[in-house]
């Protein structure tokens, strides 16, 4: 750095300083309405004296989701953006390659009242949809609790079964495999169909992998975003029958493609 | 004197802390603590991020999907838009909702609103002829906590708070739906009807004055949006703040 870039370094720094005094004037202006900004004090990971979140490491946990206490999160599971997993009175165990998906809920019942513990189990690949919540019950392995969906304490759905979207679970209730329960409160509607069966399944395999994508994008430090933007900029402008009219052949960079297993059967598209 | 209570009163607590955790850790060597029920072995990574000091990104782009927000339309702070996601001009998003447009585009349309712990979500496929994105249309008025997944909203309609679209349902233009309504796959309400109900069920005709409400409504909310949209300033301050801290901590910047 020489004479001059330090001169200007400084000057830059008297503009801050100037910019930050300016900014103080106006924040005294606006006086009581004023809201500073804080840092983010939002705690992704929590743990409640000794009971601390236990999370694989091939796990996705959304920055904006809260999991608070005595939880366990097997590998390839996903807790998406939004979701609360609450396990302050009792312990809540999520398999692996489960997903809860974007603003779920899972919390647990007292413990230890009436002599019955009702801890939240989870099992293998399940599918809890967004806005599902869940409240001390079981969920066996291969089950799929749809959209909006809310099981009540004590609630067991048993491997393969279903829970339509929008359905109430009362207390208690036991969802038998391969049924499908809907309705408020849930009753039962139909059997499962064979398909459907290896749709639940499919859906957990798809899920995962599209964890893995929001879980490298979600990682990302500041240097790498600002290299991605400047990339997207640089290709935005990229139009195929153009490059092949003048006749150059463009890549998409690296950093700009997604894995091809988040689409099954379907083509990377581009940007449009 | 308030400073020595203080010191007393941390002392106390860290001991009592320690005393507890003794006691905590005997306990469970008694008890011999019970295996998970999961038989499944978590390894975990140290490094996992337990507070990142940013909280969740407001945008997050996938691969070269870019969410794509107008210049005048309010996102609130703590929404997550993620992949193809377009918000055109003159609509909000409102807190605490997820739009996570990567299987899908997500369109929400002119002066249209996705309120509170909304999440609109893009299937795959739909099971329907029609595209399986998630299109929110002009003057539509989403309600709190529902729930979208590949429905089509045709413009000016009404979706009541806690209603569940899922898949290739197609909301015709002038319907409303009654709040707690879920529509099935591939349900289609035609135009001018109220429906409600789960499954939703038809209820009766809109009269000619309603659907003259309900692009009202929705410009109404337009207006409030503006006022929260001028409470944030274009670059926030926290940059500050971060500075300060990493000085504190006496990381260089």
């Amino acid at each position: 750095m020489g004479t001059l870039g330090r001169a200007i370094y400084l000057v830059g720094s008297w503009i801050r300083v100037a910019g930050q005094t300016v900014d103080r004037v106006g924040c005294t202006l606006q006086g009581s309405h004023l809201f500073q900004e804080q840092v983010s004090r939002h705690r992704t990971l929590m743990n409640l004296f000794d009971k601390d979140p236990v999370i694989d490491k091939d796990a996705f946990v959304a920055p904006g989701a809260s999991v608070i206490g005595d939880v366990q999160v097997g590998c390839g599971s996903s807790i998406w953006y939004g979701c609360v997993l609450r396990g302050d009175v009792n312990s809540i165990s999520v398999g692996s390659g489960t997903n809860i998906q974007d603003n779920a809920l899972v919390h647990v019942a007292k413990s230890n009242i009436s002599g019955n513990v009702m801890p939240t189990t989870i099992g293998n690949n399940v599918t809890v949809g967004h806005g599902a919540v869940l409240h001390g019950c079981t969920v066996e392995d291969e089950a799929f609790v749809g959209m909006g969906a809310t099981l009540l304490d004590g609630a067991h759905v048993e491997k393969n079964a279903m829970v339509a979207a929008g359905a109430l679970v009362r207390q208690n209730t036991r969802i038998p495999f391969g049924e499908v329960w809907g309705g408020n409160p849930a009753k039962f509607m139909r059997k499962l169909t064979e398909e459907e069966i290896a749709f639940i399944s499919q859906s957990a395999t798809n899920y995962t992998n599209l964890a893995m994508v929001h879980a490298a994008e979600n990682a990302k430090g500041f240097e790498e975003i600002e290299l991605e933007k400047a990339l997207r900029k640089k290709f935005a402008r990229k139009d195929e029958e153009y490059d092949s009219m003048i006749g150059v052949v463009r890549e998409t960079p690296v950093e700009l493609t997604l894995p091809d297993n988040i689409l099954p059967d379907k083509a990377q598209k581009t940007a449009a | 004197m308030a400073s020595l209570s203080r010191l007393t009163r941390k002392t106390l607590t860290t001991h009592r802390h320690l005393l507890s955790r003794a006691l905590a850790t005997e306990a469970v060597a008694v008890k011999q603590s019970p295996p998970p029920p999961s038989s499944v072995k978590i390894t975990e990574n140290p490094d996992r991020v337990k507070w990142d000091y940013r909280g969740q990104r407001k945008i997050i782009p996938l691969g070269q999907w870019l969410p794509k927000i107008a210049v005048d339309a309010y996102v609130a702070p703590n929404v997550v838009l993620a992949g193809q996601v377009n918000v055109l001009d003159g609509s909000s998003v409102w807190n605490g909702a997820v739009l996570r447009g990567d299987l899908n585009k997500i369109t929400v349309g002119f002066c249209s609103n996705v309120q509170e712990k909304c999440v609109v979500h893009a299937a795959w496929s739909s099971p329907t002829g029609l595209p399986a994105e998630t299109m929110i249309e002009r003057f539509v008025t989403v309600g709190a906590y529902c729930l979208l997944r590949s429905c089509t909203i045709e413009p000016e309609c009404i979706i009541g708070q806690h209603s569940i679209l899922m898949e290739g349902s197609l909301v015709e233009t002038h319907s409303i739906l009654e709040a707690g309504s879920v529509l099935p796959p591939g349900r289609r309400i035609p135009t001018g009807e109220l429906w409600a109900g789960n499954p939703a069920k038809f209820v009766r005709k809109l009269t000619h004055e309603e659907t003259l409400e309900i692009p009202k409504l929705a410009v109404a909310i337009n207006d409030l949006s503006k006022e929260y949209f001028n409470e944030y300033l274009p670059y926030s301050t926290i940059y500050l703040e971060v500075e300060k801290m990493m000085k504190s901590h006496g990381i260089s910047i």
